[in-house]
């Protein structure tokens, strides 16, 4: 009866995913370089690695409640509060406190507001056993609100300079700092995942809460901390975007929810949760950065840019049906 | 919409079918089919005749549903000869099977619980009157069907708000609206009270009567007994033989289905009855499904729990395990009562649980040997640092270390727990039980859906563990589990507990006197709770 589990070493369906993606990756860079060499010039690889190590964040974020079976849908809206509100704290003590002080205090805040809005976030999956699609569109609307309200719906212009430097243009060892952050947050996500106990639970959990349960864990803490992670890492993203544009923006993340979550999936994530690797937001967001980049170096129309990412989703939606067939 | 217009009056008008008692319906002659490399089935033979019910009996893997499926067309076969109402047949399909008169009734339900029953009976082959369903028409077929059942059902009842056993009542009439001549029944009685049993079987003997064919595919020795004419009995996919009920004993059936004796099958486990570990007093489960229980698990013997399916046997160690919330009583395990119990309370008090459903409870299909044989053993020392590092090394050498013990055979340490069989699944949740130190081991259905290799390899896990002077609970709904393995047998029925037998006292008879009700059934609204 065993025999039929027996399976050689060279599983294609197991390797084809790790192969595909760098693949596809390197074919997308070739495709528009051959139609734009600007797209390999230095200028632009550094585009490249920074605009996808800030799209890493919040695909980061989605996976990690991907695991969990979950969803996040309102990262774009902490993206946009967290911008907002750290944008407001700087500007306003700014005058009185100096740079540095500003500066940390606007980014305390930021990672502060997404660690709350996580919470909500958690606290109602878990505790409150609603289905996250339905917490996370209802908190999407909700925090996009105050965004809104406490900004008046303009930009908060007139951030210190040095919060665009520490957290954008300066460069460590002649890589950009946001690609410093985020390999140095990959790898801190890689260890919590696979290293620890919590990570472990995630991904029990995400395949069945029941088996967790059974198992002795603490089910609902795991989940809500699954969710405070996804809203710190959001606030990460919301910080270094708003160092970027220079402002802080009350409709920074809109475009962010559906990107975020076909990054996750494309990468490997599946939406039937407990899979999903830290590949997964890395090799998701290079994807997605670059078709983006090479689409807007042959001046392609930027609303044909949804449409892209739109089937990027259900192409990796059925690359995760595929995968996980006949389970 | 087609036009799907068999008569299915045929049947319900004339009462019978146009066979005699004793006609050969279904032939099959040296059958195989395989998967891949997997043998399914080899030199299978099956005869059927009109007037007779023929059981399929054989541990689960064995072959029996493979071969029903050849029969109705779901599966084909790869060689040798299927003869169907005296004629050869090449390809099968279902919509063929079921227009030439062969219905199955399968284990999973079939239906659609939106919609009521009526919709359900016609599903896919509605009547029609040009553009537009006969209704009135369906509705005077479905009463007649239902009358001639005897079943007091609403035709226009959802299927949703049905009892399982009503469920099982349509899936039966569903198969009966047609011309039916041959019909499979996949376990029937699996989720069934034994009186909604009871009254299953006489419609079976009834339609027995009325010269069907009747194909019956079961492991439950009692309704074997109280149905069969004839027995095919398989065994890793081999015919082994077929036989005639009335001059063969249960002891043989099990012995030819096995291709061992009883004795050599179960263990001898030797008792040496230690301290009381666990203490239930006059404890009643919230959700009703068991009341009053008071007994104790002492260290050194094995405890079993018997009782038909829904009495209660297996809430009782899911309370112990902290899985059920109590209305009253307590529980205690050695001084401490355990209340606010929880699965996490239990497993640090060293008790160890091991459920029947591995599909949603046990196992996280997904995840690999490793993460599972160590899910619940991760705040301990051995596998984390603190309860929050995992100490990898040590996690995969238990894994290892386990695959060897228990014989599990997988392509990996790190192949997913889906990619198992039945039996090493169930021996990869068992791994879970030596990942930490525990006093107490409590088994739902230990070998419900193994082969019997691996049930022998999981008899002989509890065999260790009960003579290394560990407690072991078992809850089994296999009357020769709970009759061989354990030293002292709970019986239960209704969600109380009737009878505590022990040593010698515990016999077949002794067990099955206990199972049905003697007294009047004054202790139906216990019995209502599934």
């Amino acid at each position: 009866m065993a025999d039929e589990t027996q399976s050689t070493p060279l599983d294609m369906r197991a390797i084809a995913p790790h192969l595909l993606l760098p693949l596809a990756i390197i074919g997308v860079v070739v495709f528009f370089a051959a139609l734009q060499p600007a797209m390999i010039s230095g200028g632009n690889v550094v585009n490249i690695m920074k605009q996808s190590s800030l799209f890493f964040f919040v695909a980061a974020a989605q996976l990690v409640v991907i695991i969990t079976r979950g969803f996040d849908l309102s990262v774009g809206a902490n993206v946009s509060l967290v911008s907002v509100v750290s944008s407001m704290v700087m500007t306003s003590l700014l005058p009185g406190l100096g740079t540095g002080i500003g500066v940390f205090a606007g980014v305390c805040t930021g990672l502060a507001i997404g660690a709350a809005l996580g919470a909500i976030n958690g606290a109602l999956v878990a505790y409150a056993r609603i289905n996250p699609f339905i917490v996370t569109l209802a908190t999407m609307s909700i925090f996009t609100g105050i965004a809104t309200t406490v900004s008046g719906g303009f930009p908060i212009f007139n951030l210190p300079e040095g919060f665009s430097f520490a957290l954008n243009q300066m460069k460590i060892l002649a890589l950009p700092i946001p690609l410093v952050i985020a390999g140095a947050v990959a790898w801190a996500l890689h260890f919590m995942l696979t290293r620890t106990v919590h990570g472990r639970v995630l991904y029990v959990l995400g395949d069945s809460n029941e088996v967790a349960h059974v198992g002795g864990r603490r089910v609902r803490e795991h989940l809500f901390f699954a969710y405070v992670t996804s809203g710190i890492l959001a606030a990460i993203a919301g910080l270094l975007m708003t160092a970027q544009t220079g402002s802080g923006e009350p409709n920074l993340g809109t475009s962010l929810v559906l990107s975020s979550i076909a990054a996750a999936v494309i990468g490997g994530a599946s939406l039937r949760g407990g899979t999903g690797t830290i590949s997964a937001p890395i090799y998701g967001a290079l994807l997605i950065t670059c078709l983006s980049i090479g689409m807007n170096l042959q001046q392609i129309n930027g609303s044909l840019q949804p449409v892209v990412i739109g089937a990027i989703l259900i192409f990796g939606a059925a690359l995760d049906a595929y995968r996980t067939r006949g389970r | 919409m087609t036009e799907h217009m068999i008569e299915p009056d045929a049947a319900l008008a004339s009462g019978h079918p146009a066979h005699k008692a004793g006609e050969t319906l279904i032939e099959l002659r040296d059958l195989d089919k395989s998967y891949g490399a997997f043998k399914a089935l080899q030199g299978m033979q099956f005869e059927l005749r009109a007037g007779e019910i023929h059981v399929l009996f054989g541990e689960n893997g064995a072959g029996k549903s493979t071969l029903i499926q050849i029969i109705c067309g779901v599966q084909g076969f790869d060689s040798g000869s299927y003869r169907l109402f005296d004629e050869p047949v090449s390809v099968m399909t279902p919509a063929l099977a079921h227009d030439k008169g062969v219905s199955i009734v399968f284990q999973e339900f079939s239906l659609i619980p939106e919609m009521t029953v009526e919709e359900n009976l016609f599903l896919g082959h509605e009547l029609v009157q040009g553009l537009r369903l006969a209704k009135t028409e369906m509705r005077r077929k479905v009463h007649a069907v239902l009358d001639r059942l005897g079943f007091a059902l609403d035709p226009r009842a959802r299927v949703r708000n049905l009892r399982r056993a009503h469920q099982q009542m349509v899936e039966i009439a569903k198969a009966l609206l047609w011309d039916c001549r041959v019909l499979i029944l996949d376990e029937p009685t699996a989720s069934l009270t034994d009186q909604e049993a009871a009254q299953l079987f006489d419609i079976i003997e009834q339609l027995r009567a009325d010269g069907l064919g009747i194909v019956y595919v079961s492991h439950r020795m009692p309704e074997i007994s109280r149905l069969a004419d004839r027995v095919t009995v398989l065994r890793d996919g081999k015919y082994i033989d077929t036989v005639q009920m009335a001059d063969t004993s249960e002891k043989e059936l099990v012995q030819l289905m096995t291709g061992r004796t009883f004795d050599e099958f179960f263990p001898e486990i030797t008792r040496s009855a230690g301290d009381t570990l666990m203490q239930f007093e006059g404890v009643t489960l919230q959700r009703g499904m068991a009341h009053d229980l008071s007994f104790s698990v002492r260290r050194g013997e094995v405890l079993g729990f018997a009782g038909l399916a829904g009495c209660g046997k297996s809430e009782v160690l899911r309370a112990a395990f902290g899985l059920e919330p109590l209305s009253s009583g307590q529980i205690t395990c050695g001084s401490t009562r355990l209340e606010r119990h929880s699965p996490r309370k239990a497993l640090n008090n060293r008790i160890c649980y091991f459920p029947s459903d591995r599909a949603t409870e046990g196992l996280a299909m997904s995840q690999n040997l490793i993460s599972n044989s160590t899910v619940a053993a991760l705040d301990d020392e051995k596998f984390s640092r603190r309860g929050m590092l995992l100490k990898r090394p040590a996690e995969r050498s238990f894994a290892k270390e386990i695959i060897e013990k228990l014989k599990i055979r997988t392509p990996g340490l790190n192949a997913r727990a889906d990619q198992l069989s039945g039996g090493n699944k169930q021996k990869l949740m068992i791994a879970r039980g030596l990942s930490r130190e525990f006093d107490i081991f409590l088994f739902d259905e230990p070998t419900v859906g193994v082969d019997i290799q691996a049930k022998l390899e999981i008899y002989d896990v509890i065999k260790t563990l009960t003579e290394a002077g560990k407690a072991v609970v078992i809850a089994s709904s296999e009357l020769a589990e709970v009759m061989h393995m354990s030293h002292r047998v709970i019986v239960m029925r209704e969600g109380a507990i009737v009878g505590e037998l022990d040593g010698d006292e515990v016999t077949e008879q002794a067990l099955l006197s206990h199972f049905f009700a003697h007294e009047e059934p004054a202790a139906q609204a216990a019995g209502e709770v599934n």
